[in-house]
This record gives structure tokens, sequence and C-alpha cells, in this order.
């Protein structure tokens, strides 16, 4: 064979090639247009039984046959679409229903698919309508390698309330990375006193290799509870620890909180410092103000922003502070009232958001 | 002669195999990640994701140099996106027209004290004002310095640990934040991440937004939309597999603002920002061992408006080539070398051998063709059933993005739009192909007497594309 004839070889395989392709994407258009045409009546039928059963006009049965002529999948869909629509007990009837469904089973034999995507789509079916019964599959799927899953299992807790499951997901949490953990943390708070015991046994074990993010999570949830212990973190070891303890703080308006800041306040760590100037502004207790208006003249520059930022919130008496500092002696301090007192009371509110 | 002639054509073609086989292995890559990212895209629930205040917040830099035609209506599109928590930087350059006053009149500008530290230098700041209208909006007004010089004073500015680029031209699809910070919800080592950038010409647009995708009746818009596509949708999925994607689209490209401050930002004297800051990027992470990704995916999509005649597109090539000339060069201490894996052994020999000198021995390949067939010794029905079969492997990579535009995402929905894509998919190789290497060849004669000229880009306004688009 000489190199012409391979030359033209190459060629007519690319002509067919280059056919096949244009077929390819004919049939693939026609394909999706037919199946458009089949499947959206029925998803309309499903919506508009779904807009009568969440009214109580319709039986649920209704709802349970339109939803099984429609694929797995759109039918995962408009459950989850529809998920965030109806209330929580009428949604749980509806969920106790669709166990016992033929295809809602296929989905949950998914939980041990080798392929992600089913996987995945059985995580956000059980995220909208797990039952008890569920829960050793969703502890599975919370386990899982690929991220998608678990996230979507993670979102069980808002329909389930489960010790184990809260575990599972706490354990994780500080496993995370920042964003994902945001995610989970929002999850957690939906099964609160649950969380909250859990919280309390980890927070008090100081070599806690997670304590950081587990304070930190600690922190968001505002919860009375913690305060003790919160309190008693403020003067850890770890730098990070005692910023998010001190962040968690200025949420509790109370004698041993204030006490704790006030000492706080003069960390030799920075960013402990400005979280406490900031918490004892959101406190803004008039016995701490000159605390606070001392850290004007800190030498980093973030514990002065925090701590002109903190006076705009004790009211006239803090406005005078920062007056007087802008006309006083300090010229760091100087120089930070006079850009807070630049700022407009929306770019305040910025600032403290 | 004969020897020279037919060493050279040897030369040329284990090039031409050795390219095609590793875009042919792009193209192979490009099917299990856009299958990924497709079911990723579909299955995410946005509302419930919305809801949650996992979403990481996102500081919009928009450079606007006298952008006066469609700078309100941008800002606006960008002002009004589907995001949580997010604010938008626009940076006047210096711009000689009424930018600025278009933006003062718009907003409701007033002015404030600049409260930050100059983390990267740039051209001095004339103001920096606030919006009475609209909280999230930021605008700095700064003395003339390039793009590069803008999105470093907007880094400067912005209060959120990630910050996009967007061009001032550039209209974001409503959800495309949303959807470019997937993969920091999956937990991924993300260091940037790109979007799609798709052609606005011919599309309506209303409020800032394209209401409708189609593909342009006229010829050279018509030809950039199949070429964005392949691009985007086979070219970066597939370099995402190989781990090396060298290029996040300064249109629209998401980065995480402490590898941006600790790289000094985007060099001001780089032509192509973009690519000098990703190649740069890349050395820093590798050379500290930070684990990370530089990924594209696919969803989320921004449309820009494309130069529509030959001497815009010119100018426009030739500077992405240059840049890509000073890339490579700036950086040859990378090429093949293990230190930087993938990224030394894959992704800059390929930048430099099979992007960067690909027009000059494509114009070897012709114009010692041509010598050797007037010469006698080459045969010219060879040569040309050659020349056939690399057009025909170049439409079958056009068309193949087609397929996966067509599986995936369907923007174009009627049928005379998905003719009129496949058809220029297949014309894109008779004569735009040809012109693109001229231009870009075009580049190592301006590097070589070391001219810097930039290429304007002429913009005519969004709304009057929408106006001019088809029924």
């Amino acid at each position: 064979m000489t190199s012409r004839h391979f030359l033209v070889i190459v060629g007519l395989v690319q002509a067919l090639l280059l056919a096949s392709l244009i077929v390819l994407i004919i049939l693939n258009r026609w394909f999706r247009l037919r199946r458009r045409a089949r499947v959206h009546p029925r998803r309309v039928a499903l919506d508009a039984v779904m807009q009568r059963w969440a009214l109580g006009q319709a039986d649920v049965g209704m709802v349970l046959l339109r939803l099984a002529r429609l694929p797995v999948s759109l039918a995962v869909d408009a459950l989850v679409s529809w998920s965030a629509r109806v209330p929580g007990d009428r949604w749980r009837r509806l969920a106790a229903e669709l166990a016992h469904q033929w295809w809602t089973r296929l989905v949950r034999a998914n939980c041990s698919s080798a392929r992600w995507w089913k996987r995945l789509e059985a995580a956000r079916f059980l995220s909208i309508a797990a039952v008890p019964a569920d829960a050793a599959r969703v502890l599975k799927l919370l386990r899982d390698p690929h991220p998608a899953v678990h996230i979507a299992a993670v979102a069980t807790l808002e329909r389930l309330e489960s010790a184990a499951l809260a575990t599972v997901a706490l354990d994780r949490l500080p496993q995370l990375a920042a964003t994902v953990g945001a995610y989970y943390a929002g999850m957690l708070r939906r099964s609160r006193p649950v969380v909250v015991q859990l919280l309390l046994k980890r927070l008090a074990r100081r070599d806690e290799p997670a304590l950081a993010r587990l304070t930190e999570f600690a922190a968001r949830l505002q919860e009375p509870a913690l305060r003790e212990q919160l309190t008693a973190l403020a003067l850890h070891g770890d730098p990070e620890v005692r910023t998010q303890a001190v962040r968690a703080l200025g949420t509790f308006p109370h004698g041993d909180s204030i006490a704790m800041l006030t000492r706080t306040a003069a960390d030799a760590q920075w960013a402990v410092r400005a979280q406490a100037v900031r918490s004892l502004g959101m406190l803004a207790d008039a016995v701490t103000l000159p605390l606070v208006r001392d850290a004007l003249r800190d030498p980093e520059w973030w514990v002065r922003l925090r701590a002109g930022l903190a006076l705009t919130r004790f009211g006239p008496a803090g406005r005078n502070a920062l007056l007087e500092a802008d006309v006083g002696g300090d010229r760091n301090a100087r120089d930070m009232a006079h850009m807070i007192l630049g700022f407009s009371s929306q770019a305040l509110a910025e600032f403290a958001a | 002669m004969t020897t020279l002639v037919h060493g050279t054509d040897l030369v040329i073609l284990v090039y031409f195999l050795a390219l095609n086989s590793f875009y042919a292995l792009l193209l192979v890559l490009s099917i299990p990640e856009i299958w990924e990212q497709t079911r990723l895209a579909e299955d995410d629930d946005f509302q419930r994701l919305m809801q949650s205040d996992a979403l990481p917040p996102i500081t919009i830099i928009v450079p606007a140099h006298n952008e006066e035609a469609t700078i309100e209506t941008s800002v606006t599109a960008i002002l009004t996106l589907e995001y949580r928590n997010y604010e938008v930087v626009v940076v006047n350059d210096g711009s000689q027209d009424q930018t600025l006053e278009a933006l003062r009149h718009a907003f409701d500008l007033y002015e404030i004290p600049r409260t930050y530290p100059e983390a990267v230098p740039t051209q001095p700041l004339r103001a920096v004002f606030r919006s009475r209208t609209r909280t999230r909006l930021l605008v700095l007004d700064k003395e003339n310095g390039g793009k590069a010089d803008s999105l470093n004073a907007g880094i400067n500015a912005s209060r959120f640990p990630l910050v996009i680029a967007v061009d001032a031209d550039t209209l974001i699809e409503p959800d495309a934040l949303l959807r470019l910070t997937r993969p920091f919800l999956l937990g991924r080592q993300i260091a940037a991440v790109g979007g799609t950038v798709r052609v606005a010409n011919g599309c309506p647009v209303e409020h800032g937004r394209v209401t409708d995708a189609r593909v342009p009746r006229r010829f050279l818009p018509g030809v950039q939309v199949a070429e964005y596509l392949r691009a985007f949708l086979f070219g970066r999925l597939g370099w995402n597999r190989l781990g090396g994607n060298l290029i996040i689209s300064g249109a629209f490209g998401l980065f995480r603002k402490d590898h941006l401050l600790a790289v000094g930002g985007y060099r001001t004297t780089s032509i192509v920002e973009d690519l000098d800051l990703v190649v740069r990027l890349h050395r820093y992470l590798l050379r500290r061992g930070v684990p990370y990704e530089i990924s594209f995916i696919p969803d989320p999509v921004a449309w820009t408006e494309v130069p529509e005649t030959s001497a815009v597109l010119a100018r426009q090539r030739e500077r992405w080539h240059r840049g890509l000339i000073a890339a490579m060069w700036e950086y040859k201490s990378m090429l093949f070398n293990p230190r930087y894996g993938r990224v030394g052994l894959i992704a800059v020999p390929f930048y430099t051998f099979g992007e960067m000198l690909a027009p000059l021995i494509e114009v070897l390949g012709y114009v010692v063709t041509i010598a050797g067939a007037a010469a006698g010794v080459v045969s010219l029905s060879f040569a040309l059933l050659f020349l056939l079969v690399a057009w025909g492997y170049g439409m079958l990579l056009s068309l193949w993005a087609v397929v996966l535009e067509e599986v995936s995402f369907r923007r174009y929905r009627r049928p005379a739009d998905l003719v009129r894509l496949v058809l220029f998919a297949m014309l894109e190789n008779f004569g735009y192909r040809q012109r693109t290497v001229w231009w870009r060849l075009r580049a190592f004669f301006t590097v070589w007497r070391q001219r810097r000229v930039w290429g304007e880009m002429t913009r005519k306004g969004f709304e009057a594309v929408g106006s001019r688009a088809p029924g």
C-alpha cells in the first residue's frame, strides 16, 4: 500500500465520520424533541395534581400515579422542586407513601450503585423523601467518596432527625473545605438539639484535633447552652480556637462573656484582639468603652479598624470617643477615627456585616 | 533540493500526526468530562444552594476603558445576578469618553474615602464612589494603566476571598456565578475556575441579558461561534482531565484572591494578562507544592461580542498570539521541566509547539510543498490529497464540538441555527483558518520588530446587536 492509498483511506474514513457526526446531531435533536413531546405533558399533569394535592383538593394516590408515569430522574427532579413548596406534615405523609412505590425501591437500591450519578440520584431522592428506615442508606451516602453525593445526602438532615446522621455529619464537618463545611453547618443547624449535645462532648475534649472548626461551628449556632464551654475555650492554647471562641462570645450578653472578652482584648495574637474588640462592640456594654477606645491605639491596623467600628455601636458615647481620638495626640488612633467618622451609615452597616 | 524538501515534508508530517493525535486525545478526554459536568449541572439543586449560607462571597471586577456604549447595561445586568453575596467593583481606567459620567448618572454615585491598603501597586486612584441606589456597587476612578492595572486596582478594593474578572462588554447569564462556584461547593481545592464564553453577535439582548441564543448569519462572527465552541467545549474540557488548563478566559474567570495576591496580581506588562496570570499561578502553586486545580466548567455562560470585520479580528488574533509568544518565552523554564508535573511536561510543550509554533510550521509546509511541486520533487496530487485530509481532520474536530454542544447544553434551539452552526463548523477550515494562520504569523514579525501595538476592539453596544438580530 502506498502513502497515497493510505491518505485516500484516511480521507474516506474522515468523510464517513463526518457524515456520521452529522447524522448523530440530527438523530440526537430528533430523539430529544420526541422525548420531550412525550414526557413534558406528563410533567405538566404531575404539576397540576401536585398543586391540587398541596391545597388539599386531590388524593395522594393521584400524585403517586402521576409520579410513576414519569422517568425516574424526572420524578426525582419534580419531587425536589415541589419539596420546598409543600408544608412539612403533608410532605412527610407523601414521603411515607412513596416508600412503598416500586420505582422508589429502585432509587433506594441505587445507594449501592457503582455509578456515582446513580448514587447522587438516590441521595437527592432521600434528601427530600427519606423515612426513618432509610437512616442506614443515608449514613452510607454521607460517607460516599464523591462530594456531590455526600453533599446531597447531608440535606436529609433538614427532614430526618437522627442522632446517628448528625454524628456522622459532624464528624465529617472539620475535614471539609470551608465552603462545603458551611453547607454542612447549615444543615446541621436543623438538628440543633442533637448537635448541641454532641458539641458539648466534643468541645470538652481539649485535645480534639478539629477543635477550631468545631468552635467555629458552635459559634454559628449562637446556642446559650454552649456559652460556658465557649467561654472556657477563649483561653485555649491554639490562637485559632481562641479567635473562634471570642467571636462566639459576642453573641452572649453575659457577665462572664464580658469578663473574658476584656481579658482577651489584651491577647498576644492580633487576630484574637481584633475579634475580642469586635465582640465587645456587639455587646456594647458601657463598662468596656474605655477598653475599646484604647484599642484604637493598637499597633495592628485591623485591631484599630475593629475598635473604630465597635465604638460606633456604643451610641453617642462611642461617637464622642471617636471625635476625641480624631483630634487626639495618637496618630494611629487619629487616622482610624477620621476614617470611621467619614463612613456613611451604609458603609458602616456593610462593615458590620 | 529533493532531500531538503522531503526532509522538511517528513518533519511536517510527523508534526501533523503528533499534533492531531494530541487533539484526538483531547477529544476522547472531553467525553467523560462533559458527561460528568452535564450530570452535575443538571442535578444541582440550585434553589437549595441559594438558600444556604455556604456560597462563598465573590467580588466581581469590571475594568472599563471607553465603554460608554455598554457600561450601564453591563453593570445593571451584573448587579441583578442570582447570587446571594457579591459585590461589584467597576474600575474606570482613565476613560476619555463619558464612561464615568454614564455610571454616575445611572447609579447615583457619591464619593467616599479609600478604606483599604494597596496590596498590589497600581496607577494612582482619582476617586472611589459608592452608589446610593445599588449597595453592592463600588466604582474606582483611576489613571489609565491598562486592563491588568485596572484588575489589580479592583483586587485591592475587593473585600471577598474570590474575585472574578468580567469584561465590561461581557454579558453574564443570571445563574452563571452560582454555577461557577460549584467546584468550590464540591470541596475541590480550586485556585481558579473558568466558564464558557459564547458569541453574542446576532443574539437578541434585553436589559443586558441574551434572551435567545442565535448563530449569526454573517460568515465572520458565525464561524467564530464554531471556533469558540471548539476551544471551550472540547479543548478546555480535555485539558481538565490532563490537569493543565493554561487559559482561564480573562472575560469570565473566577480566582482565589489570596493566590492572586501571592503572585502579585496581574502583570501590567503582559500582552495577554489572563494567560500570563494562569501560567504564573501554576508555577507558583507547583513550586510550593500547594494542592490545587485550575478548572474549566462548561455550564456557566458569559456572552461576548466578537469582531465582525477582518481588520479588527486580525488585530485581536495577532495580539493573542503575541501574548502567547511572550508568555511561552517568559516561562520557558517550565518547558519539559518535571518539577512542574503535567503542566511542565504536557501543557507548556503543547502550547509552545502545538499552538505557538503552529502557524510557522503550517506556512512552512505550504511554502515547501508549493516549491517542491514547482520543482517537480513533490507530487501535486499527493500534496492536495494531504491538504484535504488535514482540512477534513479540522472539520471533524469542529463538528465534534457541535456534537458536544448538542448532547449537553443545546443552546441553539432553532433548526436553522443548528444548520448554520454545522455549516460554519465545516467551512471554518476553508479560508478562515488560513487567514488566522496569517494573522498569527504576523505576530512573530511584530514580536521580532519589538513592536507593542495593542489591537483596539470596536464595540457597537449590545442593544445594537440585539436590534440587528434576525426575526
